[in-house]
């Protein structure tokens, strides 16, 4: 902005310098005529759009002489006969910030014409005040240059042809082979049988093979063996497990709200387990992207699809009050927009918050008419009922609430008189003498600064049974009947459903109290809506979306103009609809439409993207190495041809996952060695990016955690269900905040589930995962950090529960082989790496068995670094 | 803290057997800098304290990295004032409060404003005695005895402002600079720019109130979307320092020795499968961090070797001083070795009114409690520092997440305020006695040069050599910045 104040304040010089020799006069007209032609189109052009009737940003309307001598937040805008003194000339010809209008600033001729006009009065016309679209404001700006659309990752897909490359067979390496064959890079030779099971298995089912598994794979030796492994790893539950982890990540997926309260999501779980049912079902990709964007407004709706829309409310809320804070409300967007961009596209849209993208060609406007088309917006608790039941239990516990709440007011004003002597009791008693005076002061005779003492103290609580004791049997009586009538009612309550926490469309002015809302007295100082309406639709007539407005600045306060849904221009191909009625009328349809969108073959990113994060997750490197940003500023495709293919295959393939992960595994890169070395390859390509050998990855925090259960053979694989709340030392407990839960359960079997099952809380994340790099659980992540760090070595060397698991394992192979040491070490190294021990190894680790004890070598193992990696 | 650290298995003889020749020479050996540990002749070894041991200079992950340009300061305490100190009770004096009492705030500033808690009260003057002192004459409240003798020492901004009358997102914005979580705190980011003095000890501590962790929880310390390396380590301050820090309970030092030693071995063959896999050498090496830990982070915060005349400046000779002028001597000690940046906080979780300074319902009782457990400790700590000649080199910070409303709440309290807080450095060779910007009439905003978390946090960085300005981490495609897009350090901080 600082430029533009410059140049206005140039400009203004000028004008001044100018006028000195021309004086503009209105004399000739009069004021409603010089108005008409001269000022109105200014208005028309810049102040209208945001300062109207409608629209007020800063509490302002322009549209009339009356509403202008008014003003807004800032005070009048207009003083007449005093253009200098006045808010508005001042502001559009920057001696006052911030200078107005938006976009472009008036001409020196235009900003004299104000001058005048205010300095003769300020009069206006009758005409009606209509704004018409500005230039240079970005609400305005409905394309992007042509020239944006050259950018790799706007352009569709294409399915490019095979390269020719005379050594290999499979599409994937054809790719990849042209490019090593480019830089003179050689393939590393195929890794041994071994090494491939266990990479297969901690890839897709993230846990190793049993040794009996590992067993029937040895003996295995027909044509097709590795085919076989892929399948039966794909028909496993785990593999959810797994991989449903993994968009845990993009979904930014936590148990609680975080924030001050962290309020418990009670039932968050079932959004988990939608997302590995999804991945073991292999749920096409499109569909899955739908039922999370718009579950709740499919053609055949189920419990299922509204919990897939979790989705977009996992991320973090503050919670209570919200609807007394608009910032909030656009925060929790920004946060589904964010998610949605990063994670599903690829693009970083929540840049476009306050300005237009700084490199993408992402406009402000984007991101407004994205905002509008998920507006209908609100967090909602949903019975697991059959529709129209679902519905009857709704009204019925809303009609419920609404009688109890009706007799429990009668019951109050029953109470009233003796709860407030109590009041002036206990005041008397706990607080300063001019609180008691302020209270005691009948009120009409109380100054000001008493009534607030007053209104403040008044809201302290007294004891029920102080109550009790002061009142006459009488109203007890009456109060016992009343009572007796709020049973009554009571006993009509149907039993509770299990509910689930979905999204769907409603008016957020409405939103009910919920957990957290009530801890902080004071409703009354709430903002109350204006006009009766309701949180999700009811009654006759179509649901339709409060106006979504363009934020001038991204400030919740300066609403611009209403905007209805779009698409992100740059990305979007023909003319997408962005409604899609819905026979019930209870939503608006918009979500689906965007989910269309988003999903449809003509969107350029979102296969990409999650071809991408496929592919990523097999190698430990994308194509594109910044998975959540596909911008300019991310990182080329090292295979720009390869992520096209993949993606154009993938969306042939149904966008079924399971088949990206077949096409990939059974190329001849995914089976390279790591374990190899070339030094042409290494100065050429030192980083591998070309992917001349396999990437040996660290495994997550959670795999760890996994890995090591899996190998003592503690673990319990129960798929599913409520989370679990491994033991945590009280010091740490005692460093998170005040609310939020932990059940702390004693470490042993009953905890011994997949850290898939970890209680994710926002204020404290699980201190093993944490140490090894899990990431923020409060945005969509990228790919996860690794670092090697001392306190990785501390827990995997003094942890109590990493030592009790390396007792157990060794218990474990002890009980197979009870005599020979020779045997324990093999067994205990084909279980913990799926390899026997080298005769190096085999003679240390005897050595370390007689001389200390098998639980020495079973604690060494968890510690190499072999053990950590997927190799 | 009376209990002596436990030392399991350390021992001088340990620590030099095993840097000499334990851990089967691994590439470990070429990283150490010999001159510093090894050169010496045994006996001259043996006489080196465990500190210097754990002073020893080692590579790795933090090894330090040059400043942009030379620093004023190379540590940081950070004084967290968890829930919110009142500066019209402690530093910003308001005799128009005396005069305005009982009187609407709405009536003067001619606007409605909304409270955190409930309804606003009228205008409510301090119920502390103002008094100017040292020869700046500054004004500090009765609250603070022993810290209005350092007053020339230390330069006051009265026109701290933050975003949010929420702790949770206030305590972000003051340690990160934004309000949402899951951003870096500023003690990771001079973690990641200055990389640490001290290989044997993180270089990024936190230390908690006895009474519990500040609201926010670990992610007032945490490294957001950097490396979680970076984020603070939690130390206790009594037992363990570091949660698996210490051999549990039925494994020997002697077990532990013989494990570690396996490893390595088994590791290093590892290894050589992968030759040039620097992730590799990393591990091997992150555990002898991890052992030389074992023994450095106990030494680190054993203050049984301090003088009683020490303690006593820190007020460890009281109960109601002994808890926080503890963990302000163990800082001093900390920073001492290196440590780059050390944040303590002062108020946990627990009851309102008494576990911090979150003085909704009581503000006598409330801010008498806090500022008797942290008057002393914090005066002793600058003494300490400046009698030792660390003070020129430690940049001490002290805020809260906000302020406090110059009205009352019930008469007897006073609720959030992020209009204005008074904040203070001192060290760093800033220069002491002044008052940096200024609230209005009744403290109920910044008036006079306002200064936001990013202004703060890019003051912290200039005095560290660092221009907030480049120090950035690239995150979803974006150079993020601490200060972000608007922060700029403070003229007269950094004059």
């Amino acid at each position: 902005m600082q430029p533009k104040l410059v140049s206005n304040r140039v400009m203004l010089s000028a004008v001044l310098v100018v006028t000195g020799f021309l004086p503009v006069s209105a004399s000739a007209q009069s004021g409603a005529e010089f108005f008409s032609h001269e000022i109105r189109p200014i208005m028309e052009r810049t102040c209208w759009n945001c300062h109207s009737e409608q629209i007020q940003s800063s509490g302002l309307d322009l549209t009339s002489r009356d509403a202008a001598l008014t003003g807004g937040a800032r005070g009048p805008a207009i003083i007449p006969g005093n253009a200098d003194d006045s808010r508005l000339f001042r502001q559009i010809a920057g001696l006052e910030g911030p200078s107005m209008p938006l976009g472009v600033p008036l001409t020196a001729d235009e900003i004299e014409a104000v001058r005048t006009w205010i300095n003769d009065g300020a009069e206006w016309d009758a005409a009606p005040a209509t704004a018409v679209a500005g230039d240079g404001f970005s609400a305005f700006i409905t394309d992007v240059p042509a020239s944006a659309r050259d950018y790799w990752a706007f352009q569709l897909p294409k399915d490019h042809p095979l390269p020719e490359v005379s050594n290999f067979d499979h599409p994937v390496d054809r790719f990849l082979e042209q490019k090593r064959q480019d830089r003179g890079l050689s393939a590393a030779p195929k890794a041994d049988r071994l090494t491939l099971l266990r990479r297969a298995y901690l890839d897709l089912i993230g846990l190793p093979p049993t040794l009996e598994e590992t067993e029937a794979f040895l003996v295995d030796t027909a044509p097709g063996a590795w085919e076989r492994v892929i399948e039966s790893l794909l028909a496993s539950p785990h593999y959810g497990e797994r991989w449903g982890r993994h968009w845990l990540d993009v979904a930014r997926y936590a148990d609680s709200d975080g924030y001050e309260q962290d309020v418990d999501r009670a039932n968050a779980w079932r959004y988990r387990d939608y997302v590995v049912a999804a991945f073991n079902d292999d749920k096409p990709y499109d569909q899955f992207i739908t039922e999370q964007l718009a579950g709740d407004e499919l053609d055949n709706t189920t419990h299922e699809t509204r919990i897939a829309t979790g989705f977009l409310r996992a991320g973090p809320r503050v919670n209570f009050r919200e609807k007394d804070n608009p910032e909030r409300r656009w925060d929790y967007l920004d946060d589904v927009l964010e998610t949605l961009g990063r994670g599903v596209l690829g693009l970083t849209i929540q840049c476009a918050r306050c300005h237009d993208h700084k490199f993408d060609p992402i406009l402000q406007k984007d991101y407004y008419s994205l905002t509008s088309a998920i507006f209908g917006y609100v967090e909602a608790d949903w019975p697991m009922l059959p529709d129209a039941q679902a519905l009857d239990y709704l009204a019925t516990k809303a009609d419920l609430d609404e009688r109890v709440s009706v007799v429990r007011e009668q019951i109050r004003e029953i109470e009233q008189p003796y709860v407030d002597e109590l009041k002036v009791e206990r005041i008397r008693q706990e607080f300063p003498q001019d609180v008691l005076d302020a209270v005691l002061t009948p009120e009409e005779e109380r100054t000001d600064g008493q009534k607030l003492l007053a209104a403040q103290v008044l809201t302290i609580g007294v004891p029920r049974d102080e109550v009790d004791a002061v009142m006459p049997e009488e109203d007890k009586t009456r109060r016992e009947v009343l009572r007796s009538r709020i049973q009554d009612i009571e006993s009509e309550r149907p039993e509770e459903p299990p509910m689930i926490e979905i999204v769907t469309d409603g008016d957020y002015r409405y939103t009910p109290d919920r957990a957290g809302d009530n801890v902080l007295g004071c409703p009354e100082c709430r903002i109350q809506p204006t006009e009766p309406g309701s949180f999700l639709h009811q009654g006759n007539g179509n649901y339709e979306v409060p106006p979504a407005n363009f934020l001038i600045r991204g400030d919740p306060f300066s609403l611009g103009p209403e905007l209805q849904p779009a698409y992100l221009t740059v990305a979007t191909y023909g003319d997408p609809v962005t409604e899609i009625p819905r026979p019930n009328g209870r939503t608006s349809g918009r979500r689906l439409a965007l989910a269309k969108w988003v999903t449809s073959q003509d969107n350029p990113l979102t296969a990409r993207v999650w071809v991408n994060r496929v592919w990523h997750h097999h190698f430990g490197r994308g194509i594109v190495n910044t998975l959540d940003n596909f911008g300019v500023v991310g990182d080329r495709p090292t295979h720009p041809e390869l992520l096209d293919w993949l993606a154009v295959e993938f969306m042939d393939q149904g966008w079924s996952t399971k088949e990206l992960h077949r096409l990939i595994m059974t190329s001849e890169a995914y089976q390279m060695a790591s374990a190899f070395e070339s030094e042409q390859n290494s100065l050429a390509d030192l980083e591998n990016h070309l992917l001349w050998r396999y990437r040996p990855q660290r495994l997550e925090a959670e795999a760890v955690r996994d890995v090591i259960m899996a190998t003592s053979g503690g673990i319990d694989l129960t798929v599913g269900g409520k989370p679990i709340f491994p033991y945590i030392p009280q010091e740490i407990l005692d460093t998170a905040a005040l609310f939020g839960r932990w059940d702390n359960q004693v470490d042993g079997p009953d905890v011994w589930r997949r850290s898939l099952y970890v209680y994710r809380r926002r204020t404290l994340s699980y201190p093993f995962f944490d140490t090894f790099d899990l990431p923020n659980q409060n945005i969509t992540a990228a790919s996860r950090n690794t670092s090697t760090v001392a306190p990785q070595a501390l827990t995997l060397l003094n942890n109590p529960f990493v030592l009790d698991q390396a007792r157990l394992f060794a218990r474990q192979v002890a009980e197979i082989a009870p005599y020979d040491i020779d045997q324990q070490v093999a067994l205990a190294y084909q279980t913990a790496l799926t390899r026997s021990p080298t005769a190096a190894e085999a003679e240390i680790g005897r050595q370390l068995v007689e001389e200390r004890s098998l639980r020495d070598l079973t604690h060494v193992i968890f510690n190499l670094s072999e053990f950590l990696y997927r190799r | 803290m009376s209990d002596a650290p436990k030392k399991k298995f350390w021992s001088r003889r340990d620590f030099l057997m095993q840097s000499g020749g334990g851990i089967a020479g691994m590439a470990l050996a070429s990283m150490l800098d010999r001159d510093a540990v090894f050169a010496q002749s045994p006996s001259t070894a043996q006489q080196l304290s465990i500190g210097q041991q754990c002073s020893a200079k080692f590579a790795g992950a933090f090894e330090p990295r040059p400043p942009h340009f030379a620093p004023r300061a190379k540590s940081v305490i950070s004084l967290f004032m968890s829930g919110g100190p009142s500066q019209m009770d402690t530093f910003d004096y308001k005799p128009a409060l005396t005069k305005y009492a009982g009187v609407p705030l709405e009536d003067l500033i001619g606007e409605k404003f909304a409270v955190r808690q409930g309804m606003p009260g009228p205008l409510m003057p301090s119920p502390f005695k103002f008094a100017q002192h040292g020869e700046s004459r500054m004004w500090v409240s009765e609250l603070f005895p022993h810290l209005a003798k350092h007053v020339d020492d230390i330069a006051f901004i009265k026109s701290l402002y933050g975003r949010s009358n929420d702790h949770i997102q206030s305590t972000y914005e003051m340690q990160t600079g934004q309000i949402r979580m899951g951003f870096p705190s500023v003690g990771c980011w001079v973690t990641y720019g200055l990389g640490s003095e001290n290989s044997s000890l993180p270089a990024f501590i936190v230390m908690n109130d006895y009474r519990g962790g500040p609201l926010g929880g670990p992610n007032d310390w945490g490294s957001g979307f950097m490396p979680a390396s970076y984020q603070g380590t939690l130390f206790r301050s009594s037992g363990d320092p570091i949660v698996d820090l210490e051999t549990p309970e039925g494994l020997t030092a002697d077990q532990q020795r013989a494990r570690l030693d396996v490893l390595a071995k088994l590791n290093q063959m590892d290894m050589e499968k992968y030759p040039g896999n620097s992730e590799l050498a990393a591990r091997i090496s992150s555990y002898e961090l991890a052992y030389r830990m074992q023994g450095c982070a106990p030494e680190a915060i054993d203050i049984r070797a301090e003088s009683a005349a020490t303690k006593k400046l820190y007020g460890l000779d009281e109960a109601i001083t002994e808890p926080f002028g503890t963990q302000c001597l163990m800082a001093r000690r900390l920073v001492e070795r290196g440590v780059r940046f050390v944040q303590l906080f002062m108020g946990g979780v627990g009851v309102q009114n008494t576990d911090t300074w979150d003085a909704h319902s009581n503000l006598v009782e409330n801010h008498t409690l806090h500022a008797a457990e942290s008057d002393k400790p914090i005066a002793g700590l600058i003494a300490d520092l400046k009698n030792r000649g660390l003070l020129d080199d430690t940049l001490i910070v002290w805020h809260g997440e906000f302020g406090r409303m110059p009205i009352s709440q019930r008469g007897v309290g006073r609720d959030h305020n992020p209009g204005t807080q008074t904040a203070w450095m001192a060290g760093a060779g800033i220069q002491g006695g002044q008052a940096i910007g200024a609230s209005d009439e009744w403290g109920y905003k910044a008036l006079e040069q306002p200064v936001s978390a990013h202004d703060m946090h890019a003051t912290m960085l200039h005095l560290l050599g660092l221009d907030h300005k480049k120090l950035t981490y690239r995150y979803s495609g974006r150079d993020y910045r601490l200060s972000d897009i608007e922060g700029k350090p403070i003229p007269q901080i950094i004059a």
